[in-house]
């Protein structure tokens, strides 16, 4: 499948996170007026950041004077998942030149990655993701613009529990990963454990997300060794 | 009121440090798609990632919000449709809170 096809493929396959991520942009505004930033900024930060975890976690800290270094760290952690998002698709974006790799790839994104390996093989999955992205970031300017406009008419609700949307959104994402991955569940239970010991032990919330990857990563590791072993012998 | 350079600025580095993120993994995969047997691996990423950021979630979580958790992936795991399964679980979390304790 050509690149264009498999991008207007990724756009039409992305209705379902449209809404998702029109409930989050909206969320996003509203919480954007409240933490003080004016429409340009808001709406700025959303087309070029384009990360929804990122952004709310800089929220937190938007204030005069602005604690550039804390919001960087902020940013950082919270966005760390691309790096594992970019490495899984080290082996699907060859065909196309390094500069169109490297301009395309700032529209990586959860959904679009993970409903690429539900995808057959002859999609262009470079292509497809970046489709993704594309409508990813129309809904999530769109809304945030109407979340910014209607503000001040849901400012007496307590949104407060919608903060576990972030969860129930990575949820979907799993879910649709565990179905339609080829990728065998042991690494993610693996990693599953693990965070819930760092967890409970109290390490920083960073060291939970390394570790538990890396621990995900030597089970993965052995996984296909053993299978190797088993289709050699 | 945080002044427009600062935002300006705030918002630059943001963008910088998310773009760096989303290239930087594909890059450091591209150094080591040479391994044989690394790619099965690369791609268990994404779900343990996901795993990892999901468990202290819901070992924290207040009991709507395990409810939510609990309604998504039924809902997810019947009919893959993310669109009901999110909003299924967003009425959860601002409708159940007050009917059940913690």
């Amino acid at each position: 499948m050509t690149t264009s096809k498999s991008a207007l493929h990724g756009i039409r396959t992305s209705g379902d996170y449209f809404i998702s991520t029109f409930l989050f942009g909206v969320m996003f505004g509203i919480a954007a007026v409240s933490a003080g930033l004016e429409t340009w900024q808001a709406l700025l930060m959303c087309a070029t950041s384009f990360t929804a975890s990122g952004q709310f976690a800089a929220l937190e800290f938007w204030a005069a004077p602005l604690p550039l270094g804390t919001i960087a760290l902020s940013v950082a952690l919270v966005s760390s998942r691309n790096l594992l998002l970019g490495m899984s698709m080290t082996h699907h974006f060859d065909g196309h030149s390094l500069g169109r790799r490297i301009v395309w790839l700032a529209l990586l994104n959860d959904p679009g990655v993970v409903n690429s390996f539900r995808m057959d093989a002859e999609i262009d999955r470079l292509g497809y993701v970046t489709g993704y992205g594309l409508s990813m970031m129309v809904s999530w300017l769109l809304s945030t613009w109407i979340g910014l406009n209607i503000a001040n008419l849901v400012a007496s609700f307590d949104l407060g529990t919608i903060d576990f949307a972030g969860p129930l959104v990575i949820a979907t994402m799993m879910m649709l990963f565990f179905k339609g991955s080829r990728s065998k569940p042991a690494p993610w239970i693996v990693s599953g454990v693990i965070a819930l010991l760092l967890f409970e032990i109290g390490a920083p919330n960073y060291l939970i997300l390394l570790g538990s990857v890396l621990a995900g990563m030597v089970a993965a590791i052995l996984q296909t060794r053993r299978d190797g072993g088993a289709s050699n012998g | 009121m945080v002044d427009n350079s600062s935002a300006l600025l705030a918002i630059a580095m943001m963008a910088g440090i998310v773009y760096l993120t989303r290239l930087s993994g594909y890059f450091v995969g591209l150094q080591l798609r040479h391994i044989r047997g690394i790619q099965p691996v690369l791609e268990a990423l994404p779900g343990c990632a996901f795993m990892a950021i999901l468990a202290p979630a819901v070992r924290q979580g207040s009991p709507s919000e395990i409810l939510a958790m609990i309604c998504v992936i039924l809902i997810m795991w019947r009919s893959n449709n993310v669109a009901l399964a999110t909003g299924v679980g967003m009425a959860v979390l601002l409708f159940a809170g007050p009917y059940l304790p913690g």
